[in-house]
């Protein structure tokens, strides 16, 4: 089948992708070895670091939250796919301002055994680094079954908490603690009504057809049930938002913060109708938003649909969000 | 006679050979319930032993075998470049810093500890359709095998092999092909064949080099 994207040869798209991202934002971060891209504010920092590593394909995620306040490194695989350990323990190692590094690993297969490798490796060569893994697909296990819950968006806010925590000058257990501390009051639930085409094979991830939506896409479009026929702005958002609210335990009075993550192409117009229905919806449990985000932080190519993320939130928390940080695709004064 | 360096870098190249002449097989497994990808990936890390095994140099088995792990770790086509690396340095995780000539106690202890590091990367066992289909029986051959090396390596392939052929008979528990669940039985899995085809490749290795010798 053939592509209608604008690519050049397809073992390149990382590469390019890449290129393309450290020359326009020459200002906030260049590019390493390995795939890596780097915070030039990391030169001069004295301070806890943050490691992240993740496939392509997804972008803005994950190096487009590189920068001041959120991720010093991002160490990146191919599409979809998670780099090598050695390429992770060098991008640590580069990190490591002598007061440690929090690495975030998303809980996918080939992302958590290069974090477990990384890990083994960098405890054989003394480096101190702590592992946090954000795990907040709520379709696919029970809470209490955490490691088999995919990690999707939450790991952007959560790079946001840990990046504000570390520029307080915190140790780096006060940092992987607040920032652990986040996860685990968060969940999401994706939605898809059409899926993505893998940009250098051209493979159809999933098939949706005409009339049907599914509730519990992962985040390469791989099944998690909730197929149903298409509905409305308000009923799927009242679906996901009541799934959201049980799963993390919200009860009247909490504080929340909410994301409409478009997954690429879903419009702004629809995540702005989604948005309001949550809001609404909150209201009448309740529940304040005192923090949000509608917009694409992490997609899947041209797949149709969005992800809704919902996180407890406390003082701490909340500050730690409306903290600066200055990246190429989030900037807050 | 004994494993030592000359024997494991013909193991290796063997394996090597043997998953080269399998690649298209391997990618033809895949493609039924995964990327499709398994026998280029194979071939990465084929190519990969073949330019470091003869670059060896002084270094003891456990090192090399450490290096060489690392260097396939970062073989670019999903987990099998870190599962792969983890076999191979686990190969030499349990033996001496030093430990050069290895007797048939040595060898099971290859097998324990690539059992023991990929343990730490999977939770998968028999049945799961992975690549431990077929190590975990290689591993279990060796351990209570006797009679020379040559015998425990030929007994842990033949045990890799029959493991690699039951996973056709069973459900994919890991990785994408997962969600195919029923749909997956009577397609062995591309990881444990491949797996079996690297113990092959060590037993027909270590066979070759002492039959040369006699």
């Amino acid at each position: 089948m053939k592509m209608k994207k604008f690519i050049n040869n397809p073992e390149n798209l990382t590469s390019e992708a890449l290129d393309g991202l450290a020359m326009a934002h020459k200002d906030i971060v260049y590019r390493g070895e390995d795939n890596m891209i780097i915070n030039r504010a990391l030169d001069g920092a004295d301070r806890v670091t943050i490691v992240t590593q993740g496939g392509s394909g997804h972008e803005p995620a994950i190096s487009g939250f590189v920068g001041e306040g959120m991720v010093d490194i991002s160490v990146v695989g191919d599409v979809f796919a998670a780099p090598g350990p050695q390429a992770c323990v060098d991008a640590i190692k580069l990190a490591d301002k002598g007061k440690g590094v929090l690495y975030i690993v998303l809980n996918h297969a080939g992302d958590m055994m290069t974090g477990n490798l990384t890990m083994k490796q960098c405890k054989k060569q003394g480096l101190h680094v702590i592992k946090v893994v954000t795990q907040e697909d709520v379709s696919n296990a029970p809470r209490e079954n955490a490691d088999d819950r995919r990690g999707l968006v939450g790991c952007i806010p959560a790079y946001k908490i840990a990046g504000a925590a570390a520029a307080e000058g915190r140790s780096l257990e006060e940092v992987a603690a607040v920032t652990q501390r986040f996860a685990d009051h968060m969940a999401t639930l994706a939605v898809a009504v059409r899926g993505a085409t893998h940009p250098s094979t051209g493979a159809a991830l999933a098939d949706l057809g005409e009339d049907d939506m599914e509730i519990g896409m992962g985040q390469h479009g791989e099944g998690g049930g909730g197929r149903q026929p298409m509905k409305s702005a308000d009923e799927t958002a009242e679906i996901m938002v009541n799934a959201l609210v049980k799963d993390i335990g919200l009860v009247p009075g909490e504080k929340v913060m909410l994301i409409i993550n478009g997954s690429g192409a879903t419009t702004l117009m629809e995540q702005l109708i989604i948005y309001r229905r949550c809001e609404e919806l909150l209201k009448e449990q309740n529940i304040e938003i005192v923090a949000n985000y509608v917009g694409e932080l992490l997609t899947v190519q041209e797949q149709a649909g969005f992800q809704m993320f919902m996180a407890r939130m406390d003082d701490e928390l909340l500050r730690l969000w409306n903290a600066p940080c200055h990246t190429p695709y989030l900037t807050k004064k | 006679m004994m494993l030592d360096r000359r024997a494991a870098a013909a193991m290796l190249l063997e394996a090597a050979r043997l998953l080269e002449e399998n690649a298209d097989r391997l990618s033809e497994i895949d493609s039924r319930f995964g990327d499709g990808d398994h026998g280029i990936t194979m071939n990465k890390i084929a190519r990969l032993i073949r330019e470091r095994v003869p670059a060896w140099g002084d270094r003891s088995i456990h090192t090399f075998l450490d290096d060489l792990g690392m260097a396939v770790m970062e073989v670019k086509g999903g987990s099998a470049g870190p599962l792969y690396g983890t076999l191979i340095s686990g190969l030499g995780a349990a033996l001496g810093e030093e430990e050069n000539e290895l007797e048939e106690d040595g060898v099971r202890r290859m097998f324990a500890g690539m059992l023991e590091e990929l343990g730490d990367l999977t939770t998968a066992g028999v049945g799961d359709k992975t690549m431990m289909d077929a190590l975990i029986p290689a591993a279990e051959a060796a351990q209570k095998t006797e009679g020379g090396i040559a015998v425990i390596l030929e007994e842990a392939a033949a045990a890799a092999e029959a493991g690699a052929r039951a996973s056709e008979g069973f459900v994919a528990k890991f990785g994408r092909a997962r969600s195919y669940k029923e749909q997956t039985i009577g397609t062995p899995d591309a990881g444990a064949v491949s797996a079996s085809l690297f113990i092959r490749g060590m037993a027909k290795g270590f066979g070759s080099l002492q039959d040369k010798e006699k």
